[in-house]
């Protein structure tokens, strides 16, 4: 199909900001200043649980805010990255994080123990003791987080442009959740050791809850419901029916994913020993990762093949070849072929690339959001111009087109990468679960 | 039309405070609201990893505080408004720190402090332990911790000072018959 066939098609995929919209409008809107005082008492109620943590175990509780908010760095940049072509403002990508690290973990606490309390008493406590976890854990907490999504739509409805932006905001506000609670079970754990203010507690949950379940946790949930809200809100293509059905979707597979991993099914894994143990966790986790990714994988092509088309639709391969066109909607293409610039022309080969393909991105982003392009559209012309001295730069390193290297190998490098990361990672915890079944 | 965009963006930012006000507030609010014993059926109790125990007369399970299990267990008696709790978790230490770490627990909520010396208790099963006291603003507690199996079975007891003499004798039988496995 042509890169314009594409664009017909998804033209619903994606609705651009428009030019109107400005960050300082949000001010005139309720929403914001209640946000605004949701996130300072979800704040202050953080900030009170930390207090009292921090005066009985200080060493555990600083080590396991030093551990988790490093733990969180990797996730956030592979977060942002999610949608280079069309980048999320900052501030509220920030404000995602905090509602799900104050407001939503803040909220869970005592909405989760009453539902688990209300399970033990109108069913029986040993029905509360097996399912309850699994009953009022996403019943409460991916209410409380898809909430966050909800009222980031309400501050901010143009930046949400596509069902990607959606998993955005939603694994943000999951990763912020993931964190936070990370860090009370931790403190939790030193507590419950009744040994004094250690830091073995904190290291063995930044291992359990980080490492075996952190690929499969809040994050993964909520990036779900994000998806799901935002394919109600973008989609008014599609009849009413069609878009509560999607949001539906969304929401209900948050909830399920996060049952299936507090449900007491595979506890004790699939069989003996730590494959055994491996084997349930992976049975209960790889499905909801996959699916993720794949719905990462599809919403992604989607948003990037919209934005391609703009710059297409120009025809002018002094601001994108037809070999740009078609890796711009890669990640893996466009770091090849900063890898392929780097190889001919050193650094500033590479630097002239990546500059290259940043400034298509914003041309691309800006062409979308107007109708018809008029000759003195002031920013239009500077974006066009700062793709042409982006390909001066490349000209002047005789290296004129940011494109893969005809050598490249067969099999992608991002592939042979991504399973060389899951080997190793699945080596990793079958080793670590055996380390503890043998502890 | 503005107006009409503020007020739906006011609608629905006070449909999302709503939500969340009901969930920290409302189900709580719910929860105290339905009764949380239950009366008990037959002479022994199942407390959960292999614990039984001859509830005290009177006593009523408090659900929302009880959870039974295979390697863990909880149980929260309510005898008048005396709280007797009894918690069974995989331990493999001497008594001497499985005491200790209790002791730690009690101390952990401010106001509570442990007092008195240490004595040993046995069950008439023949689990050995150690029992001590506590206080707290307006309470009383005792404390008791045995080890059985790979499992230590701590036991705390806190009421009203007089309500709690009124109590102990009741609570302090029920202790003695805390079984572990096929002990009886």
């Amino acid at each position: 199909m042509t890169v314009a066939g594409r664009s017909r098609r998804w033209r619903f995929s994606v609705r651009p900001t428009p030019r109107a919209a400005r960050a300082l409008k949000s001010l005139q809107l309720p929403a914001f200043w209640l946000l605004g005082l949701i996130l300072l008492a979800g704040m202050a109620r953080l900030l009170e649980i930390l207090r009292a943590d921090l005066a009985r175990f200080p060493v555990a509780t600083t080590s396991a805010i030093v551990l988790f908010a490093l733990y969180a760095v990797p996730f956030w940049l592979f977060i942002a990255s999610m949608d280079f072509l069309e980048r999320e403002p900052p501030l509220l990508m920030a404000t995602a994080f905090a509602w799900g690290g104050a407001v939503a973990t803040t909220a869970a606490i005592p909405g989760t123990q009453a539902l688990h309390d209300l399970v033990a008493k109108l069913i029986s406590p040993a029905f509360a003791a097996t399912w309850g976890s699994a009953i009022a854990g996403p019943t409460v907490e991916e209410l409380l987080k898809a909430l966050g999504v909800v009222m980031i739509v309400l501050v901010a409805r143009k930046q949400i442009n596509s069902v990607l932006d959606g998993m955005v905001y939603g694994a943000l506000i999951g990763l912020g959740y993931q964190v936070v609670e990370d860090i009370v079970f931790a403190v939790n754990a030193v507590a419950l050791r009744g040994q004094g203010d250690g830091v073995g507690p904190v290291v063995a949950t930044f291992f359990l809850r980080g490492f075996l379940a952190g690929l499969w946790s809040h994050t993964l949930f909520t990036a779900l419901a994000g998806a799901g809200i935002a394919w109600f809100v973008v989609r008014t293509d599609k009849p009413l029916w069609w878009r509560l059905g999607g949001l539906g979707l969304g929401l209900g597979l948050a909830w399920l994913t996060h049952f299936v991993w507090n449900s007491p099914l595979f506890a004790d894994g699939l069989g003996s020993g730590a494959a055994g143990v491996l084997l349930g966790m992976l049975g209960k986790g790889l499905p909801a990762l996959a699916m993720v990714l794949a719905l990462l994988w599809v919403a992604r092509h989607r948003e990037a093949h919209y934005y391609v088309a703009q710059l297409a639709r120009l025809q002018d391969p002094r601001i994108a070849t037809p070999g740009e066109l078609q890796i711009m909607g890669h990640g893996h293409l466009r770091a090849d072929a900063r890898r392929y610039g780097r190889a001919r022309c050193g650094r500033a080969g590479e630097r002239a690339v990546r500059g290259l393909q940043t400034a298509q991105a914003r041309l691309a982003v800006e062409l979308s959001r107007v109708d018809r392009i008029f000759p003195g559209d002031e920013l239009l012309v500077h974006c066009r111009d700062e793709v042409l001295a982006q390909r001066q730069r490349l000209v002047d390193l005789g290296h004129p087109e940011a494109v893969v290297s005809p050598m490249r190998p067969a099999v992608p490098r991002v592939v042979v990468l991504g399973i060389l990361f899951a080997v190793a990672l699945f080596l990793l915890i079958w080793q670590a679960i055996r380390t503890m079944n043998a502890a | 039309m503005v107006a009409h965009r503020l007020v739906r963006n006011l609608a629905g930012a006070v449909a999302v405070l709503a939500t969340l006000l009901t969930v920290v507030f409302g189900l709580p609010a719910l929860n105290r609201a339905v009764p949380t014993d239950r009366s008990l059926a037959g002479p022994r109790y199942d407390v959960g990893a292999g614990v039984t125990v001859a509830p005290p007369p009177g006593a009523r399970v408090d659900a929302s505080k009880t959870r039974p299990g295979s390697e863990r267990a909880t149980v929260m008696f309510l005898v008048g408004d005396v709280r007797y709790l009894i918690v069974v978790q995989p331990f493999d230490g001497p008594i001497g720190e499985a005491a200790e770490k209790l002791r730690t627990k009690i101390k952990a909520t401010q106001g509570y402090q442990v007092t008195g010396n240490e004595g040993g208790i046995r069950t008439t099963g023949g689990l050995a332990g150690v029992a001590g006291g506590y206080t707290a603003p307006g309470r009383s507690g005792r404390y008791a911790v045995f080890l059985a199996g790979e499992h230590s079975i701590e036991v705390t007891v806190s009421g009203a000072q007089l309500e709690l003499q009124r109590e102990l004798a009741g609570i302090d039988g029920s202790i003695s018959s805390i079984t572990y496995g096929g002990d009886r």
